[in-house]
């Protein structure tokens, strides 16, 4: 047994602590750098769905700043190219923040960013197929040029299946349809048999020669019985011709639409081969439209990637679960209110250098952070180069305001001189081929996006244009005419209008060269729609004027059904009423009872 | 863990006093309910160095309540979040929330708060009861102990040579 040690104090024990605390703290300095980059490569990786690689991470404590190497982000959509790739980025940290565990960065600065750049290895990391979630514009259903060749009547309703035919044939079917159920109907409702049979009952009636109160009761019963089944074969006869009237009814209606369906028909081919003054007039959209759509959705693509970096994760004095892990030491974290409230990430100022195909074009973020709200400050950008290749300057700039994260406002202005125009094909159309060759523009473009709606006003002024339009040895007067237009044009100026939303907008495109073609060509269209629509009207007359008939000779075999029920409803009608107006009830009942008869033998009729 | 157990029983066997079994036991609890890597566990770290607390007690007990607090965490959890959302409360929350040292001891989180004031609550009842036990072994258990088949089975064990051939260390650990 050893003797107890007297004292409560061990003063071994706290350089014991110190050496415990030194040592884990050298132990951290020596492995954080590669934390640091393990962290950032998971991270990132899991928010970007394929590999982000990362040369190199220096954290240094005094002052405190983090230093990054060759950063690799892999497309997710192309795992063989990065969709970006920095060459350094350097950042000073606000070190009492991250104390606070919040990442608050000074300034940082990014040099040799570059885009679509080719990776050694694939930085796929799973087999999802991967779609670009980008909006689709209605573009692709309506830039289609119109039809440019004059076209033939006969082969058009050779191929086209006329909708006064089907109406015809439809309506056909269902009069021979009506026509066998209303006989077979007609053969279950009351008459000649059935009026003979009363007649015989009531006859018999008249003759009657009991007498005494049994007699006299007896006949009353007799009456009341009859009168009870004729009233019920009355019931059924008119509803018979009610039902058969509204059927009747129903096909008059849609006989009437027969009588109008020669002219949709034509109305409706006109619209689908004609040449249209209106079809001329949007040609600048259809040539026009489809690149700028491309653009378009290219660039809203972009901005739908950086958009959920904008969104704010957590409101302030609001909380935040992470229940992602297991429950032990995780828990949930609850925020409070800050004298001086900041977001969990923030980088104040960061200055860019991006190495594009065109040149090298610098700039400047200030206040990005996921968290605007926290902050009370927009994220402001802007960029600019001058003397690039194929451009003599560009500059884009804007404020992305998502403080108010229901409803975002966000402004882009991009500015673009003399930019030299890459050789672009308009149209592919086999009979009318146009080709943009060379050319310059000067482009401005306003974006603005309010909670879901974006506008965006482009006008571009293009100069020194080289277009070729048409093929060799073309016969169409009315190619020849738009290709003689487009081909003279050396300077257009573009405006395009996009409204809508980023998943689903519309672009309207308004330039010089509607107007252009329609002097060119306008009168020409005209004259061909209108012979075109003639030539139409009388080939389709002729092709219905005979199934009309036919049709109309049918509708009236209806008739004498129709006429077959109303003579029935009348022969009982006024068999009955004629027999109970001789007097019946006098004749066979004494005085006296004729007025106790039950209703009085009034018809119902 | 046998060189615990058998650290253990030469402690509980020997003459060490009492409060410093339990004080390490104490300790324990609070290290080994609350989330290790927290900043308040530095500070129970420089007390079992610099206390005269006993090292085998409290590594026993953090391997025990460690294991105890995966199944406490809902309780924690619920316990924390009662605390730091009473209203009474909120300036003082407030109040720290805007400290760098107290964002640092991660006080905000449900668990940590959870845990820190449960193993609070009891660490004087934990300390005074631990005390008694330990006495009471001493006075009533122990000659008995030595004397049952089972102690005599466990003297010829191992564990035993084992923990005969620990240095003298004393109490302290």
């Amino acid at each position: 047994m050893t003797q107890p040690k007297t004292g409560m104090i061990r003063w071994w024990g706290l350089g014991v602590f110190v050496v415990f605390v030194g040592a884990m703290g050298l132990l951290w300095l020596l492995v954080v750098d590669g934390l640091v980059k393990t962290k950032i490569e998971e991270e990132g990786t899991a928010a970007v769905g394929a590999k982000v690689e990362l040369g190199a991470a220096d954290l240094t404590l005094f002052p405190a700043g983090l230093a990054l190497t060759r950063l690799q982000v892999t497309n997710p959509d192309e795992p063989m190219t990065n969709s970006v790739e920095i060459a350094s980025l350097t950042m000073n940290l606000d070190g009492l923040q991250l104390l606070r565990r919040k990442v608050i960065i000074d300034e940082m600065t990014v040099e040799g960013v570059r885009f679509g750049t080719a990776r050694a290895i694939s930085g796929a990391i799973d087999d999802r197929a991967q779609s670009a979630a980008v909006g689709q514009s209605k573009e692709d259903s309506t830039f289609s040029l119109p039809p440019l060749e004059v076209p033939n009547v006969q082969q058009i309703l050779e191929q086209e299946d006329l909708e006064t035919l089907k109406l015809i044939r439809a309506i056909q079917e269902d009069i021979q349809r009506e026509r066998e159920v209303w006989k077979q109907r007609l053969e279950t409702l009351p008459g000649k048999a059935e009026f003979a049979k009363y007649q015989k009952r009531i006859e018999g009636l008249k003759s009657s020669t009991k007498g005494g109160v049994g007699g006299v009761l007896g006949s009353v019963e007799e009456l009341k019985a009859i009168k009870q089944e004729i009233e019920q074969d009355l019931e059924n006869l008119k509803s018979a011709r009610k039902e058969f009237n509204e059927k009747v009814a129903l096909l008059n209606q849609r006989m009437a639409q027969v009588q109008t369906a020669p002219q949709r028909d034509v109305q409706r081919l006109k619209e689908k081969y004609s040449l249209s003054p209106q079809g001329l007039a949007n040609l600048g959209q259809t040539l026009l439209g489809k690149h700028i759509g491309e653009k378009l959705k290219d660039a809203f693509a972009y901005y739908e990637m950086v958009q959920p970096y904008l969104e704010g994760m957590e409101a302030e004095g609001g909380s935040t679960k992470k229940q992602s892990g297991p429950m032990r030491g995780e828990g949930e974290d609850i925020h409070f209110k800050e004298h001086e409230p900041l977001p969990e990430f923030l980088i104040r100022l960061a200055k860019i250098s991006l190495l594009l195909d065109i040149g090298e074009l610098s700039g400047r973020i200030e206040n990005l952070t996921p968290n605007q709200g926290i902050l009370g400050l927009p994220l402001t950008f802007a960029f600019a180069g001058e003397q690039l290749k194929d451009l003599q300057d560009v500059t884009i700039e804007g404020v992305l305001d998502h403080r108010d994260a229901v409803q975002p406002q966000d402004t882009i202005q991009f500015r673009a001189k003399w930019y030299r125009i890459q050789p672009v094909a308009l149209s592919t159309q086999p009979n009318w081929p146009v080709a943009l060759n060379n050319g310059f523009s000067d482009v401005t473009v306003n974006a603005e996006l309010r909670g879901q709606a974006i506008t965006v006003t482009g006008i571009t002024q293009l100069s020194s244009l080289q277009v070729s339009a048409g093929k060799p040895g073309d016969t169409n007067p009315l190619t020849k005419a738009l290709s003689g237009a487009v081909s003279d044009i050396s300077t257009l100026s573009v405006q395009a209008d996009v409204t809508g939303t980023l998943q689903q907008y519309e672009v309207q495109i308004h330039s010089e060269l509607d107007r252009l073609l329609k002097d060119a060509a306008g009168k020409m269209v005209k004259n061909l729609a209108a012979s075109f629509g003639r030539d139409l009207q009388s080939a389709i007359s002729a092709k219905v004027t005979e199934p009309l008939k036919s049709l109309t000779s049918s509708f009236g075999g209806l008739d004498s059904l129709g006429g077959d029920l109303t003579s029935r409803l009348t022969k009982e009608n006024n068999l009955l009423e004629g027999l109970l107006k001789e007097g019946l009830p006098k004749k066979v009942l004494p005085k006296g009872l004729t007025d106790k008869l039950p209703g009085g033998l009034k018809l119902p009729f | 863990m046998l060189r615990l157990l058998a650290r253990l029983l030469r402690v509980l066997n020997s003459e060490t006093n009492p409060g410093q079994i339990s004080l390490g036991f104490c300790l324990a609890m609070v290290a080994g309910l609350t989330p290790f890597v927290s900043l308040h566990n530095l500070v129970v770290l420089l007390l079992i160095l610099i206390l005269r607390v006993n090292l085998s007690a409290f590594l026993l007990g953090v391997a025990v309540f460690s294991g105890l607090a995966y199944l406490l965490d809902p309780l924690f959890h619920w316990n924390g979040l009662q605390i730091l959302t009473a209203s009474s409360l909120e300036g003082l929350w407030t109040s720290l929330y805007s400290t760098t040292l107290w964002r640092l001891a991660r006080f905000n989180n449900t668990i940590v708060m959870g845990s820190v004031a449960f193993s609070l609550v009891l660490f004087v009842p934990l300390y005074v009861l631990s005390n008694s036990l330990v006495r009471r072994y001493r006075e009533h258990v122990l000659a008995w102990v030595e004397k049952t088949r089972l102690m005599q089975f466990f003297k010829a064990s191992k564990v035993y040579h084992l923990y005969q051939s620990l240095p003298h260390l004393g109490g302290g650990g």
